[in-house]
């Protein structure tokens, strides 16, 4: 429901989300806008309709980087093992030394607040998980009969990497990524209340609740929508991952 | 043992070097030129040469890591391009606030984590719910629960202060700059209370989300040790089944609730910046957030390297506990 909220935002959107289409401070409900309006006028429900797009966006990038970048060098350390297994791990294990969310803070600071910036910090800190969690199956499934069988059978490194490892390792890291979704939603929406993302008037819902922080106590709807909206999203995202978690290992 | 930690502890250097190196590389990425920002905006051209060879910026970079490293040791971060005061007297100032309530929010999310743990391992009617709660707390953003505690708990019923540290203008600001510690130095009860007043909803909003990951490690780890052989054994013995889940289980479940604790400390400290700047809190949170919009870089990346020292050094202390509490770990 909600991702094809996000992804038919601009179908579902009452209004502009960038236009302003009210009196300022219409509370929810009144005066056709179903979320109100916040200080300047916009309609806050099709602000959070965009907003929530950007959030799914940015997560699904980001997670998809990580299943990529993390994989290639959790199979490459897998499969090759060896003094470039020793390596690779440890660098993996450097970055998880490190405080990736602090981390990404100061990398987006550093290239200037953007969107994509955001994106590429959280995308460069998140990746080692997937590389620890793909080198463990893939050490786990090396040590099956049938990797033996394909060896005696004559097949060559990639065809065991490609053929016979990666569709084994596959459920897990789907899994994790699923369940993963959340907590990007989460920590890209708190980046973005810091002010690290697109600059205003663009609909964020972390820089919408910052910005209506200041009226919390008189028009309490303008920051706590936004806020609400992430809540929705990640609860709607740890609820599928826990189901999908739940039907693969019932299998 | 002792070879075990000095060897956490060598590791420690090495990912602190590494640490510093990134922040390093970041400030050589953003494009502020430290030398003209240290002169200010109408420096000349000549001016700007001159203090770049003063202050070292037409070394090679790996002499400039080194020198760069040397000052960090001797404490010294660099100008502030927002204040103008040195970043570490800067910090020295937001330091006291944040390292009081991130200790706080850390005791609290490691209590409340054992309670959803135990509670959550225990059979009981209305366990499906509780678990589902702690979901929804898990998915609430930092900053959606500090609103909506601001809205009821002091918008509606006026409990407790949702902005600062204190209500006093003339609060001690010695020796801790710790309000509630220094409040109780100088003998003065109603100040310390009131600290401890500013602190309970801040402390309650980081402290949510890091002791529901740490509940869920320690329920998966209890509900293994509970059927497992050692469980069997003590509950034939007859003992009740209070003193198995507390005295054999929980022992040995603490393991992997601990290192995830270290984790959430990553993830605590960002939301100590978000949270810090809702509840208005006086700490490097709030630093970083007004350093933000101003670009100030030697502002920003003091805050990292503390940041991340800490959450290593924290680390690194939770992983030589996990050592002594379970033995086992220092043979991989």
């Amino acid at each position: 429901m909600l991702v094809l909220a996000g992804i038919f935002a601009p179908l579902i959107a009452p209004y502009n989300p960038i236009v302003p289409s009210g009196i300022p401070f219409t509370p929810p409900l009144t005066g056709g806008h179903l979320m109100g309006t916040d200080e300047i006028g916009f309609d806050i429900f099709s602000r959070v309709l965009y907003g929530l797009r950007t959030s799914l966006v940015g997560a699904v990038v980001v997670v998809t980087s990580g299943v990529v970048i993390g994989g290639t060098v959790g199979l490459v350390a897998g499969v090759v093992g060896g003094w470039v297994d020793t390596v690779l791990m440890r660098i993996t294990d450097l970055f998880l030394a490190l405080p990736g969310p602090v981390l990404a803070i100061a990398f987006v600071a550093a290239l200037g607040p953007s969107e994509f910036h955001t994106l590429l910090a959280v995308a460069i800190v998140w990746w080692p998980f997937y590389a620890r969690i793909m080198r463990g199956e893939i050490r786990a499934l090396a040590a099956r009969p049938h990797l033996e069988a394909a060896r005696l059978a004559g097949a060559g490194p990639y065809r065991r990497a490609f053929r016979h490892l990666l569709p084994g390792a596959v459920p897990a890291i789907v899994v994790t990524a699923s369940l993963d979704v959340g907590n990007l939603v989460l920590t890209l929406a708190g980046l973005s209340f810091l002010g690290l993302g697109a600059p205003a008037p663009a609909p964020e819902l972390g820089a919408m609740a910052a910005r209506g922080l200041q009226f919390l106590l008189q028009e309490w709807w303008v920051p706590v929508m936004p806020a609400l909206v992430v809540f929705l999203l990640t609860m709607a995202s740890n609820l599928s991952g826990d189901g999908l978690n739940n039907a693969m290992s019932d299998k | 043992m002792i070879k075990f930690a000095a060897k956490r502890f060598v590791s420690m250097v090495l990912i602190l070097l590494v640490l510093t190196a990134i922040v390093f590389l970041l400030q050589k990425l953003s494009n502020v030129n430290p030398a003209h920002a240290y002169l200010g905006a109408n420096a000349s051209q000549a001016a700007i040469r001159h203090e770049t060879h003063v202050l070292g910026y037409d070394q090679p970079v790996l002499t400039q890591y080194v020198h760069y490293v040397r000052n960090l040791l001797d404490g010294n971060l660099g100008v502030s391009l927002r204040t103008r005061h040195p970043v570490a007297t800067d910090l020295g100032v937001f330091l006291p606030a944040t390292v009081e309530l991130a200790v706080t929010a850390l005791v609290l999310a490691v209590l409340l984590g054992a309670t959803f743990g135990l509670v959550s391992a225990a059979r009981f009617r209305g366990a499906g719910a509780f678990r589902t709660l702690l979901l929804a707390l898990a998915s609430a953003p930092v900053f959606l629960l500090a609103l909506l505690m601001i809205l009821w708990i002091s918008g509606d019923l006026h409990l407790l202060p949702g902005t600062g540290d204190t209500g006093y203008t003339n609060a001690p600001t010695g020796p801790t700059g710790m309000i509630v510690i220094d409040g109780l130095l100088h003998g003065q009860p109603a100040i310390a209370w009131d600290g401890v007043r500013h602190l309970i909803m801040p402390a309650i909003v980081v402290a949510l989300g890091p002791a529901v990951s740490i509940g869920r490690v320690l329920r998966g780890s209890l509900e293994a040790s509970m059927s497992s052989e050692f469980a069997r054994t003590a509950r034939a013995k007859g003992l009740k089944e209070r003193t198995v889940v507390l005295r054999h289980a929980l022992r040995n479940s603490t393991s992997a609730a601990l290192s995830m604790t270290g984790l959430q400390v990553g993830l605590m400290f960002a939301g100590v910046v978000v949270v810090e700047t809702i509840f208005a809190w006086p700490g490097i949170g709030l630093y970083v957030d007004q350093s933000i919009p101003q670009a100030d870089f030697p502002a920003i990346a003091g805050v990292t390297l503390v940041l991340g020292v800490g959450y290593v050094v924290i680390n690194t202390i939770v992983d030589i506990l996990q050592a002594v509490v379970d033995p086992r770990v220092t043979l991989e």
